[in-house]
């Protein structure tokens, strides 16, 4: 997956932190300035009660009533800005990261991982997790370059806070190592707690997807039938409690991690107050340096707590940032491959064909295609039959520049097809596919969807859901074709059938496809509709082979719907073993007549 | 919140507290104890600073440092219990929020297991409700009944501190503590309130998140993923998340605006509190009325108050919990007005039952004006393959749903042997069948389990005495093997990593994804293994319509095979649901359903004799191959 010499994650963090900025800047411009205005100010403000505070101290001893006084209203103005910081700044933080988020990162991630060209990334487990880890980030990364400043913000005030020590006693500067020792502890801790969040996480997505089950969301009928929703709901129990052990256990460690560390610095800092205290007794100091010192001592656990957490989250988003800067990279790659994008032909008249195509799907060692060669005319209706594994499907996912060739090649009228601009290529072709996709929109919009630029053409839809015999699909629903489908949505939920015959409907919202693939478009169907929908089919085809020359693509494992084919291929182990017509290949008697004769019998024996 | 919710929300703090219960009794103490010394340091480290000063200011020069031993000891000890209780509230803030929504979570689950019929269950506003109680926030300002209930713990803490705090003031003068605690409370309850009205603003913004989560699967989804880039929907995609995304988020954005903006009116809130007292002190210092070991408690212990009574984060979460308390209450209610059970329930006939009988039966969904089924009269006998045929959409898996009780017909009845199925216990009833769904679940568990989930522990079920005796964690392995050599799954468990132990879901560890018709022979062995373990019907919705042609014809084989009687006991009864009538032919007894009725019953000749819809049906399919009759006996395959 990764071409190219990449400079390293560090290197490219800091232009990536600026362009969320930007993002942050174009989304929410006010809240942006805001945010950072305010990180700036609360480093000001973090000492400025420990100073009022010893102002008003020694003016009081001293009994200069005027300072003391002032400093004592200085004090409560220095309160009241700091829990004013403390809450602006989590609030402006949270809300601009997932505004950002939302509206800036969001739709670049998504709009990233449909740019990929091919469906490997979508299909392929491991790279399907870095995917997926992408799409669910998009507001940790949004929140990256925030939490990066707030660090900044944190660090800042750990320096002045031991600054100010330093300017009571040199010695106490010695602190600063010394806070590094909870600092260091607390990451430490904090590290354990993210390896068991990931460790957890198993478990998690368990106990979640198994609740859906037992809640109705995504089942429920089947376990009270059986009556095995106990034992599920065990399960889901089980994986809940084992989460819990996993996380809870890696906390408790934290947490004596980061009391250590604390000990440590503590006991080091009475050491430092009572330096303090034998300064303010020998006159050389005052008692506000003392209160100084404490309430400085008092804010620097909170400090380093927030620099912790803000540094962590940080360094965490590294999971997040690291698949999303490859996911890019790869978008890149990819378009990059499309090299000179030509435009596609018009028509065809000579059609298309599989020149030595092989394919291996990434991870496997079989071939699924194996120096494949046909010829699929201009104007045909190719049936490609063969069983389980055979090929059938990676076929007509290569035609649809699904997948790329490892060797061989594509071609459209004599021109490789990786020459031609993927997205227009598509373009010209439609396709309902075994696995078609299920989209919960309204029931006019999942069909539409097919030709977004007739999508709103009056009569368009109408005339697609025809074609696909699915009127009395519509007819049946509430709100005809406006209807909302999906039960989580408020909405319908349709049969496997109905969906069937909205994707087919899908499918033939283009008028004018070079290439129409039907990959096992009746499966769900009965006896009637598939006939129906074959012979229209095979109409629209001819009609389309008039015009445009189009290829039509039949995939199926139920032969009496392809004898009509004008050609027909049988798959074997990604080769093609036979090639003709129904007629020509029963005459041979060979692979495709046996099967056939499997399927025959069915109707014509005695049972 | 109404406006009349003084002893109501008391009540409900009651509640959330309450669940502490579920946190077990070590844990919960230990948190309270943990948070109350946490929430204390910062009045406490107040009182022993001022100790502090109070011995050096107080005594002259000799003696100082030794007199200063023990407030110093005592202040070092103060902020070890802060750092101490910082980071022990960690764990067990997480182990308390928890087990607490691990408890509520299982009594949410228990609650929705408990009705035995779908209706009230799939129902938009019960899903709605499910969804707001399940305790699993996706959404950043998400709450659960443990986080409300942690908040809860800090607040109950916090108002200790508050009490140590005015204790304090008031050590300068009674009357301090009302100018600072005032002003204090009234910050409480105006971020009391925009808690609860910015809970409200994230409730309306997951509906439009809901709709975008369609096409966030979508994108990574490798089905939905092939129509996108065919259709080209890129573009159309991401600018229709982005326009519902802004649109039902604003309101949560506005009220967070509206937030930010009101926080000058708590900035002068603090103002107000402090400054009057803090000069007033500083006043009595220089005047002499009062140490200045006492000024520095006050100037350094007064402004907590406002920490103390509880930021707008814990109010949030604390707000809801009370809404998530009343949705569960609605929730709960809502099921139990759907579950009119009959108070008195049959015993469900043994193993030894009778007929299965469809009296005029008629459904339609609830809040469907559509008639599914209208007068069918059926019925449905053990040691018979019935074939139920019909177009898309006849009232087929209807007719499957209602047969197992997870609807009750709007007219007529079922009834076995002769019993209304209304009034049989449903578990009893169901224990006697088992059930392919076309849409039967995918559990991301092992193989093994997903096939011994076709059968619940039993006990409950008097037709299930084979495996009965069979707890959840000795499954016969030759039970296993068994179904899965019937229904061709042993190839499958052969192939994996881990053979029966692999989990079938690719997110799991050593899991793999299996294809669509693997899925099929899954069901199908889990569905088996349910009539191993005593089931008298085995239904089977559409079981083969991913698989090819010799797989289909072997496990039709297999599945007919069934209804023999088999270890002395009598043969299961099948109900067959398929498009396939190569296949249904062979069934004993076949109905077509057409348009909600049975319209023609009998054999495959039969009904071929009597030219009607069936027939038709089946010509169509067969008429392909008539066309060519110079089939060939090579290659008979495996399909004995």
């Amino acid at each position: 997956m990764t071409r190219s010499i990449q400079s390293p994650l560090w290197r490219r963090l800091p232009s990536l932190w600026w362009e969320v900025l930007t993002l942050s800047w174009r989304c929410t411009p006010g809240l942006t300035v805001l945010a950072l205005v305010v990180l700036a100010l609360s480093v000001v403000a973090v000492p400025g009660v420990a100073l009022t505070l010893r102002a008003t101290v020694d003016a009081t001893a001293a009994g200069t009533a005027g300072v003391a006084l002032a400093a004592a209203v200085g004090v409560a103005v220095a309160h009241a800005l700091t829990s004013t910081f403390q809450t602006v700044t989590g609030e402006v933080l949270t809300t601009v990261a997932d505004r950002t988020g939302r509206m800036g990162v969001h739709p670049r991630v998504h709009r990233a991982i449909a740019s990929v060209p091919g469906i490997a990334h979508l299909e392929r487990g491991d790279v399907l997790d870095r995917v997926d880890i992408v799409r669910r980030g998009t507001g940790q990364i949004g929140r990256s370059v925030w939490n990066v400043l707030l660090s900044a913000s944190h660090v800042l005030k750990l320096l002045v806070t031991v600054v100010l020590l330093g300017a009571v006693h040199p010695l106490l500067l010695s602190l600063i190592p010394l806070a590094a020792v909870p600092l260091w502890t607390h990451r430490r801790g904090q590290a354990l707690v993210r390896r068991a969040e990931v460790e957890g996480a198993e478990n998690h997505r368990l106990q979640q997807d198994l609740f859906e089950t037992v809640a109705g969301v995504t089942g429920g009928g089947e376990t009270r039938v059986s009556g095995a929703d106990a034992r599920l709901d065990g399960l889901r129990q089980k994986a809940w409690l084992e989460t819990e052990r996993v996380r809870f256990r890696a906390r408790a460690r934290a947490a004596a991690w980061t009391f250590a560390g604390w000990l440590v610095f503590v006991a080091a800092f009475a050491g430092g107050i009572a330096l303090v205290i034998v300064q303010a007794s020998q006159g050389t100091g005052t008692v506000g340096d003392l209160v100084l010192t404490v309430m400085l001592a008092v804010s620097l656990g909170q400090t380093v707590r927030g620099t912790v957490t803000a540094t962590a989250e940080t360094a965490g988003a590294r999971r997040v940032v690291e698949p999303y800067l490859w996911l890019r990279d790869h978008v890149a790659g990819e378009l990059a491959r499309e090299g000179t994008a030509e435009e596609p032909p018009r028509s065809l008249a000579e059609g298309l064909a599989l020149d030595r195509v092989s394919f291996t799907y990434p991870g496997t060692d079989r071939p699924a295609l194996d120096g494949l060669s046909a010829r699929l005319p201009a104007g045909a209706v190719v049936a490609v039959v063969g069983e389980f594994g055979s090929g059938k499907t990676t076929l007509v996912k290569l035609l649809l520049g699904l997948y790329r060739p490892d060797s061989g090649a594509v071609r459209v009228e004599g021109r490789d097809l990786a020459g031609v601009s993927t997205e227009r290529w598509r373009a010209r072709c439609s396709a309902a596919f075994q696995d078609f996709g299920r989209f919960e929109l309204s029931f006019g919009e999942t069909v539409g969807i097919g030709d977004l630029d007739r999508m709103h053409e009056p009569g368009a839809v109408a005339q697609a859901v025809r074609e696909a015999d699915a009127e009395q699909i519509v007819d049946g629903l509430p709100d005809g074709a406006g209807t909302q489908l999906g039960r989580r949505l408020g909405g319908i939920e349709l049969s496997e059938g109905q969906w069937q015959r909205a994707a087919l409907a899908r499918a033939s919202m283009r008028r004018d496809p070079l290439l129409f693939v039907l990959d096992e478009p009746t499966a769900s169907l009965d006896a009637p509709s598939e006939e129906s929908i074959f012979r229209r089919y095979m109409e629209r085809a001819r009609t389309h082979a008039r015009g445009t020359g189009t290829v039509t693509v039949v995939v199926s494992h139920r032969f009496s719907t392809v004898a009509g084919a004008d050609l027909v291929l049988v798959m074997e182990r990604g080769r093609i073993v036979e090639s003709g017509t129904h007629a020509e290949l029963m005459a041979i008697g060979g692979r495709y007549a046996g099967l056939y004769g499997i399927q025959e019998r069915a109707y014509t024996a005695d049972p | 919140m109404g406006p009349t919710h003084g002893t109501g929300t008391l009540r409900t703090l009651a509640r959330i507290l309450a669940r502490l219960r579920d946190a077990g009794a070590v844990p919960a103490v230990a948190l309270v104890a943990v948070r109350l010394m946490e929430r204390l340091v910062t009045p406490v480290t107040a009182v022993a600073l001022a100790a502090l000063v109070g011995t050096l200011s107080g005594a002259g020069d000799t003696g100082t440092v030794t007199a200063a031993l023990l407030p110093l000891g005592f202040l070092a000890l103060v902020m070890l219990a802060g750092h101490l209780g910082d980071a022990a509230a960690e764990p067990l803030e997480y182990l308390v929020s928890s087990r607490i929504d691990g408890a509520h979570r299982d009594r949410v689950a228990r609650m929705v297991r408990e009705p035995s019929e779908l209706g009230t269950l799939e129902a938009p506003q019960t899903q709605a409700l499910i969804r707001q109680v399940r305790a699993d926030p996706e959404h950043g300002v998400e709450t659960t009944p443990g986080d409300g209930t942690t908040a809860a713990v800090r607040v109950a803490a916090g108002l200790a501190g508050v009490a140590v705090t005015c204790a304090v003031l008031a050590s300068f003068a009674w009357w301090l503590v009302p100018i600072v605690l005032v002003p204090a409370l009234v910050t409480v309850v105006l971020r009391y309130r925009l808690a609860v009205a910015g809970a409200a603003t994230w409730v309306s913004a997951i509906g439009g998140e809901q709709h975008v989560d369609v096409w966030r699967r979508a994108n990574v989804s490798a089905a939905e993923g092939k129509d996108i880039r065919v259709f080209g929907l890129r573009d159309w995609m991401v600018d229709r998340m982005q326009s519902r995304l802004g649109e039902s988020n604003a309101p949560l954005w506005r009220h967070v605006e509206h937030r930010l903006r009101v926080e000058w009116l708590m900035f002068v809130l603090v103002l107000v509190g402090l400054v009057p007292a803090y000069l007033l002190v500083t006043l009595g210092s220089l005047e002499g009325a009062a140490t200045v070991a006492t000024q520095t408690a006050v100037l350094a212990a007064g402004a907590t108050l406002f920490q103390l009574l509880g930021n707008g984060w814990d109010l949030y979460q604390l707000a809801g919990a009370g809404r998530d308390l009343r949705a569960t209450d609605r929730l709960a209610s809502e099921i139990e007005s759907a579950g009119s059970a009959p108070a008195q329930r049959v015993a469900a006939p043994g193993a030894a039952v009778g007929e299965v009988r469809f009296e005029g039966v008629g459904f339609r969904y609830p809040g469907s004006e559509r008639m599914v089924l209208e007068g069918v009269d059926l019925t449905v006998r053990p040691g018979e393959l019935l074939a139920v045929v019909g177009l898309n959409g006849a009232g087929k898996s209807t007719l499957i749903k209602l047969l197992c009780g997870l609807y009750r017909p709007t007219h007529g009845r079922i009834t076995v042997d002769g019993t209304d199925l209304a009034a049989v216990d449903p578990g009893q009833w169901r224990a006697l069948l088992s059930v392919i769904f076309q849409d039967f679940d995918r559990y991301p568990l092992s193989v093994r389990e997903n096939v011994v989930l076709g059968r619940g522990p039993d006990g409950r079920g008097s037709g299930a005495e084979g495996l009965g005796r069979t707890g959840p964690d000795e499954v016969g392995d030759a039970d296993l093997e068994h179904v899965a050599r019937t229904s061709g799954l042993a190839d499958i468990v052969a192939g994996l990593p881990a053979g029966w132990d692999t989990p079938l879901s690719r997110g799991r560890t050593g899991g793999v994804d299996l294809s669509g018709g693997q899925w099929q022979q899954v069901a199908l062995a889990r569905a088996l293994y349910g009539v191993r373990a005593g089931a008298r019907f085995l239904v089977a919705d559409e079981p083969t319509a991913h698989l090819d042609v010799r797989t289909e014809f072997r496990l039709f084989e297999r599945l007919a095979d069934q209804r023999a009687e088999r270890d002395g006991r009598d043969g299961a009864g099948i109900v067959l649901i398929s498009h396939r009538l190569s296949t249904v032919r062979r069934a004993d007894r076949i109905v077509l359903l057409d348009g909600g009725r049975i319209t023609e019953e009998g054999t495959h000749p039969e009904l071929m004799a009597l030219r009607g819809t069936y027939a038709d049906l089946f010509e169509t399919q067969a008429a392909r191959f008539r066309n060519d009759n110079r089939a060939t006996e090579a290659d008979r395959g495996d399909t004995a």
